[in-house]
């Protein structure tokens, strides 16, 4: 059969990012499908060269706008690690707070970008009015909605005061009951399951192989998620892996409500397992230059994320490398387009959560 | 590199289960100041709370076999690796053929453009030891 080349991307209405994917078609089957992730390089990992170590913090946080947060907290943790820096018990406390956070921002995002593909603008609109409650707190507590600036190397720069914690979990506590009837129409809405409902599956088995990782994983009924490595204090929460195990798009949106509520309820858990007391240290003086090596692995909202950092005994990295969760799903990614119809592509790519401007470092 | 005896390793680590989490390079500039330079790469697994690392050290032009019949989701990393460092990853389930990034800089991470760069920002100077 004579086979057609579509390009997808970089500009497609469905994708929120410029993913470019080569669709090789036979009548409308997908038959193959070729990434190609160099739209918007940047090259932020070369500039270690150019950048000093104390510096490049600002620079990670930037390569994505809604995975900041996370990209700064690991950027410090691998720092610290390699120069065996002892950070004060509050301030790791507050970063797992901002983490939590910012997977309900992250997921929040992404359930609008959902329904608005699925043609459910309402759905889309109340999605982001609750996400804007989460940048609310990040910019009461940070300073800042998108780029925080708020973690450094041996600490955080600023404190959440007890009541201030307080209020946040009743805060959060308040939406999540709010999220209930939007993620009731996630979940059961008969036009959602619909166009959702067993498109793009996922079988444990390939995403075992495939080597997926985070929502997309756990939708295919893999346990993985960081956060039960227990590392960072997650093991002083109590935390279960959310699974689901129809490993189509509708259990990857489904994975991800539940993760929304599941991480306002470990907010609420931090808050009150928190040791109390305001005006505790939140940062230790850090001197000399790092030489070391290090991985780190955390959980951010689209899956693990590990960073791979050298140092040498100078005030530039030698190495710094972010691997980023989406550039662990593509490969899965692939498969599950190959076989569908061209019509249910745009689904299938978004259900993965794409995130193009931490894949394009 | 011995080629077999690390595929042996790597399909040690497939078999029993382990999850390839990351393949990672680095580029070494010669520390006496001399042109050419190598490459660390590591391989990254995981088991649970394990995580252990492959690490071997090449010279630009060696191959490096592709793990890819135990791993196939290593093909972009592997590409990866081809496009951004020049390293000969020979064998990749899916060869990309040069597609996967569009940089403006051909091959980036190889050693002679890492030492062009230090030398433009001033931190090298030509002929000079490893900053």
């Amino acid at each position: 059969m004579k086979q057609t080349v579509i390009p997808i991307g970089p500009q497609h209405p469905v994708l929120p990012e410029p993913l470019v994917l080569d669709l090789v078609l036979e009548d409308e089957k997908v038959v193959d499908a070729i990434p190609m992730i160099g739209y918007v390089h940047r090259g932020l990992e070369a500039l270690v060269e150019r950048v000093e170590y104390t510096e490049m913090g600002y620079v990670i946080e930037r390569i994505c706008g809604i995975c900041s947060f996370m990209h700064g907290m690991g950027y410090c943790l691998a720092l610290e690690d390699i120069m065996a820096v002892d950070v004060p018990e509050r301030a790791r406390w507050l970063r797992l707070v901002w983490a939590e956070l910012s997977r309900v921002q992250s997921h929040l995002l992404w359930l609008g970008l959902g329904a608005d593909a699925f043609g459910f603008e309402n759905l889309f609109m109340q999605a982001w009015r609750m996400r804007e409650e989460i940048l609310d707190i990040f910019e009461q507590t940070t300073g800042g909605r998108i780029i925080h600036s708020v973690n450094r190397i041996g600490g955080v720069r600023r404190d959440i005061d007890d009541s201030e914690l307080a209020a946040i979990a009743d805060r959060l506590e308040r939406l999540g009951a709010a999220f209930e009837q939007p993620a009731r129409v996630f979940r059961t809405d008969p036009s959602i399951r619909h166009r959702l409902e067993g498109v793009g599956v996922l079988s444990e088995k390939d995403a075992r192989a495939l080597g997926a990782v985070g929502p997309m994983a756990r939708a295919s009924g893999v346990a993985i998620d960081t956060r039960l490595l227990g590392e960072h204090l997650y093991d002083r929460l109590e935390i279960e892996p959310i699974i689901e195990t129809g490993g189509d798009c509708l259990a990857r949106v489904v994975v991800r409500v539940r993760e929304v509520q599941q991480s306002i309820g470990l907010v609420r858990q931090l808050v009150e397992r928190m040791p109390k007391g305001d005006g505790q240290p939140i940062d230790t003086k850090v001197r000399g230059l790092p030489s070391g090596e290090t991985f780190i692995r955390l959980e951010q909202p689209r899956g693990e994320v590990v960073y791979c950092v050298r140092a040498n005994g100078t005030k530039f990295l030698e190495r710094f490398r972010a691997r980023t969760p989406t550039f662990a799903n593509i490969p899965a990614m692939i498969h599950m387009v190959k076989g569908c119809d061209l019509a249910d592509v745009p689904n299938i790519v978004l259900t993965i959560d794409p995130c193009i401007s931490c894949t394009e470092r | 590199m011995d080629g077999a005896a690390f595929l042996d390793r790597v399909g040690a680590y497939a078999r029993y289960g382990w999850r390839l989490v990351v393949i990672n390079a680095t580029s070494l500039l010669p520390a006496d100041g001399t042109e050419g330079g190598a490459f660390d790469i590591t391989w990254s697994f995981a088991l649970g709370k394990q995580f252990e690392h492959l690490r071997e050290r090449v010279l630009p032009g060696d191959e490096v076999p592709s793990i890819s019949a135990h791993y196939p989701s290593s093909f972009l990393y592997e590409n990866e690796l081809r496009e951004l460092f020049g390293i000969a990853v020979t064998g990749i389930a899916v060869d990309l053929g040069g597609q996967l990034y569009r940089t403006a800089e051909r091959v980036p991470f190889a050693p002679g453009a890492i030492r062009a760069r230090l030398e433009a920002a001033g931190r090298l100077e030509p002929g000079t030891k490893q900053p």
